[in-house]
């Protein structure tokens, strides 16, 4: 008998704000946080647009994980989130630990430990040519080794549970979320912090510009005029608890985490299957294996990147699964005003979905003022919208096709 | 720490769980590339740590396949770009479908175009890869490139395989695998973990056939970076259990398990080699990023580990007939593995065969806890376990007496020790504290 899982803590840090109200009222409002970046630069070109964090002197990064703010962004921004959600699950002073865990998702992580030994070895190799190498320092194994990033969480929080790091790209906030769940529902965990994590990083930002994948302006999903990806940075943890543990210690509960949907596309190694087979399998697998009906659906957040594959893909998907009912039913991007926050994007929404059961109100797609005839769906555009939420599907996807959807219900 | 896995909670044991066989296995090592001839070579007491030949890495041990192409084991679109640890991956997940008699499956067949009998459509095969720095060589040389070169000059064919998911990514592409593809980087522990994972989604019928890899190729950078760190032997041996302990080498390799819901196995006659009974993860959260900070706090979570595995898998250690150890010659990781084997077998110590494969291979950590769990099943089978090598001298702690270490006879050749079971279990564990252990199971009726 699998247990039930209920989401009782959420710990965003976000251009939208870094606590959960502020939070959810600039996503209400249809804010865009995409702007010229300050705090970012790549390669000397021009005109970044992204959505950066503030990220308050509170959550500055201990010294002992690493003096540089900087190449260790990933590992503040994962730290932080972790640190708001467990302090909003509220757990008792001396609880046994020892089977709750962690299950991060991202998808670049550590990839600044790169970009900075990089740059090291570049300016070692001008003054001294074929030295590159002296620049690798004692503490990259331990800084470049991705799993630190739960690791970090894990000890801080003096956790004896599953740790784990999962790398799916931008469907890791999802995926991580989703493996959570499994070791909860499955007993082998009491509880785990699961969620997303990215920074900025120079693969995604010059990768992106070389494809012709970055919007010139701001991300605008769904909408004729859309022209590609916005990038944020950010990160999400939620608290996966064991329904009868949370009640037993009288804990808030935000939402249940009913369970999910899986596929992949095996299409190409970076573009999505173009009628979003892929989406719709793992949207039918979340129906399915959580007993839901089509029909039960109340809000869908859409993974929404805004490039013109992805959003007609999704809603060739919206369609294949809910078939007339599609136009009906709100879908939004919040990635219109946060950017696309890579693996840590998932968790994220999964947030504002678990928001959006308790405010009975959804989350808008900004910037959406032409909606495109290929993306003929209710996409919520400019404002939030207060109506009657019981079910959310988050949809995510990721480089390399990898799907994941997660599916939440309002508990009474 | 010794968990109370009889409490209602946490750990309460999972109810029915969903029988989940090993239909398939593929290997990649340099000491064979095959299950038969790798055991050979660990029976005969080979060893494939070599001092590296690079000027750079002088002094400094490792395990390289001499030779390895691809091309040989198989032939999918992409293969040249590939970094070495995806082509290892891909080659292994081959082998791996081929011994499971899946051989047609993903061989560039488009969706739900495989035409094997009972094999699985691509909308039924998934793959879980297990893999911390696969990627990372392919980062590094895209990053220097676009740093050194500019955007414009950089090769962008190699920017998405620069991402951590980049292995999974193409494996699956490789083997049309639609129904999930997954990585793992719980560095050593991922590998064993990705074996929970799989089982767990086929539990859940989110797959028919699960494909499980791990693939490990270090390469310059990376052993240079762990030679400053001080985790590498640098001369003699890599010495597993030994009081003369210096240190690991890294060892090349690749491993896939092909997992199936053991009663469709059956169904469509595949060769069941052995039973995934339990696992369980836990964290060393004393260990705050270091093992060797901490030995105590990871021997507890090792411990944890073995006995939370024990216990999913309804068995208690005097029916393990070898336990696979993922001890790979660390100062500290060897006392807190050893540690921990003595308090979760207790009494049983003495009569229960400990192998360690890393003295002959090195550390493989995203291949190297698949690779401990196949030569396991080989031992099961066999009632055989091939010798730690080279010869132990036992730790030279006082607290960890009475394991019984699977030694090279006196005077004789290399041949192992006997094993009496059918259960096995298996360690693995991360520099950053993740702990992850298997009981496998060999049925009765499985192939010899």
């Amino acid at each position: 008998m699998k247990r039930r899982v209920v989401i009782t803590g959420c710990g965003v840090v976000t251009p939208a704000g870094t606590e959960l109200d502020p939070f959810w009222s600039a996503l209400m409002s249809g804010s865009c946080f995409i702007a010229p970046l300050r705090g970012f630069s790549c390669l000397g070109m021009e005109g970044l647009m992204g959505a950066e964090v503030e990220l308050p002197a509170a959550d500055a990064l201990p010294p002992e994980v690493d003096l540089d703010e900087r190449r260790s962004r990933c590992a503040a921004l994962a730290l932080a989130a972790a640190r708001r959600a467990w302090t909003d699950a509220a757990w008792p002073p001396g609880a046994d630990l020892g089977s709750v865990g962690v299950v991060m998702g991202s998808t670049m992580a550590e990839e600044r430990q790169v970009t900075d030994l990089s740059d090291r070895g570049k300016t070692r190799a001008q003054a001294h040519p074929g030295h590159w190498l002296d620049s690798l320092d004692a503490g990259f194994l331990v800084r470049a080794n991705n799993h630190r990033l739960p690791a970090l969480i894990a000890a801080q929080h003096e956790l004896g549970g599953p740790v784990m790091l999962n790398a799916t790209a931008c469907s890791s906030g999802n995926a991580a979320t989703a493996w959570a769940y499994d070791l909860v529902a499955s007993g082998a965990a009491t509880a785990m912090l699961a969620g997303g994590a990215d920074s900025f990083t120079r693969l995604i930002y010059a990768g992106f510009h070389r494809m012709g994948a970055l919007s010139k302006s701001v991300c605008r999903p769904f909408d004729r005029r859309r022209d590609g990806v916005s990038f944020g940075e950010g990160a999400a943890m939620v608290m996966l608890e064991d329904l009868e543990h949370a009640r037993r210690r009288g804990a808030r509960i935000y939402a249940e985490l009913a369970g999910y949907g899986v596929s992949n596309d095996a299409h190409h190694i970076t573009a999505p299957e173009p009628n979003g087979e892929g989406f719709a399998r793992a949207m039918n697998q979340a129906l399915t294996s959580t007993g839901t009906a089509a029909g039960e659906i109340s809000y869908v957040s859409a993974h929404g990147t805004g490039t013109p594959y992805n959003d007609v893909g999704e809603a060739r998907a919206m369609k294949a699964v809910f078939a007339e009912r599609a136009r009906q039913i709100p879908i939004s991007s919040i990635k219109s005003m946060i950017g696309h926050t890579n693996g840590a994007a998932g968790a994220i929404e999964t947030v504002a979905c678990a928001l959006a059961l308790g405010h009975q109100a959804v989350p808008p797609t900004a910037n959406l003022e032409e909606p495109d005839p290929e993306c003929d769906l209710d996409c919520v555009p400019g404002r939030g919208r207060e109506m009657r939420v019981e079910t959310c599907l988050n949809l995510g996807a990721g480089f390399g096709g990898f799907n994941v959807c997660v599916l939440l219900k309002r508990v009474p | 720490m010794t968990p109370d896995p009889s409490s209602s909670s946490p750990h309460a044991r999972a109810e029915a769980p969903v029988a989940i066989a090993i239909t398939g296995v593929g290997v990649l090592t340099p000491l064979g590339d095959s299950v038969a001839s790798l055991f050979e070579a660990l029976q005969a007491g080979r060893r494939s740590i070599e001092p590296a030949p690079e000027p750079e890495l002088a002094g400094v041990l490792e395990s390289r396949i001499a030779d390895f192409d691809a091309v040989r084991y198989a032939n999918v679109r992409g293969m040249r770009i590939y970094n070495r640890t995806t082509r290892l991956g891909i080659s292994a997940v081959r082998l791996a479908l081929t011994d499971a008699g899946l051989a047609e499956a993903g061989a560039g067949a488009g969706a739900g175009a495989s035409s094997a009998p009972g094999a699985a459509r691509s909308e039924e095969l998934g793959v879980i890869v297990a893999s911390t720095f696969g990627h990372l060589d392919t980062l590094m040389e895209y990053d220097r490139s676009l740093a050194t070169d500019g955007i414009q000059r950089t090769n962008p064919a190699l920017m998405p395989l620069g991402l951590p998911s980049a292995p999974g990514a193409a494996i699956a592409l490789s083997f049309v695998a639609k129904a999930f593809s997954i990585t793992l980087a719980d560095e050593g522990a991922s590998s064993l973990d990705a074996v929970a994972l799989g089982a767990r989604l086929l539990a859940e019928g989110r797959a028919r056939v699960c494909v499980v890899v791990g693939a490990f190729s270090p390469f310059l950078e990376l052993t240079v970076a762990a030679m400053r760190s001080g985790i590498l032997a640098t001369g003699g041996h890599v010495r597993v259990f030994d009081r003369g302990r210096a240190g690991t080498a890294f060892g090349e390799g690749a491993a896939a398990l092909v997992m199936e819901r053991e009663a469709e196995a059956r169904l469509r006659g595949a060769p069941i080699k052995g039973l995934v009974a339990g696992q369980a993860s836990t964290f060393a959260s004393r260990t705050a990023a270091s093992v060797a900070a901490a030995p105590n706090g990871a021997a507890a979570a090792i411990s944890r580990a073995c006995i939370l595995a024990l216990w999913a898998a309804r068995i208690d250690p005097s029916q393990l007939g070898v336990v696979s150890s993922g001890a790979n010659g660390s100062v500290a990781g060897d006392l807190a593995e050893a540690s921990a084997l003595r308090e979760v077998l207790g009494a049983c110590a003495a009569h229960t065969p400990v192998m360690a494969i890393k003295g002959n291979l090195g550390e493989g950590l995203d291949a190297g806890g698949l690779l401990q769990a196949i030569v396991a099943l080989s031992a099961l089978r066999g009632g055989l376990a091939p010798p730690v090598l080279p010869p132990i001298l036992e730790l030279a702690e006082p607290e960890v007496p009475g394991l019984r270490y699977v030694r090279v006879e006196s005077g004789s050749s290399p041949r192992g020790g006997g094993v009496k079971g059918r259960h096995a279990l298996v360690t693995a564990t991360s520099s950053t504290g993740a702990c992850s252990a298997l009981i496998l199971e060999v049925p009765h009726d499985g192939p010899p």
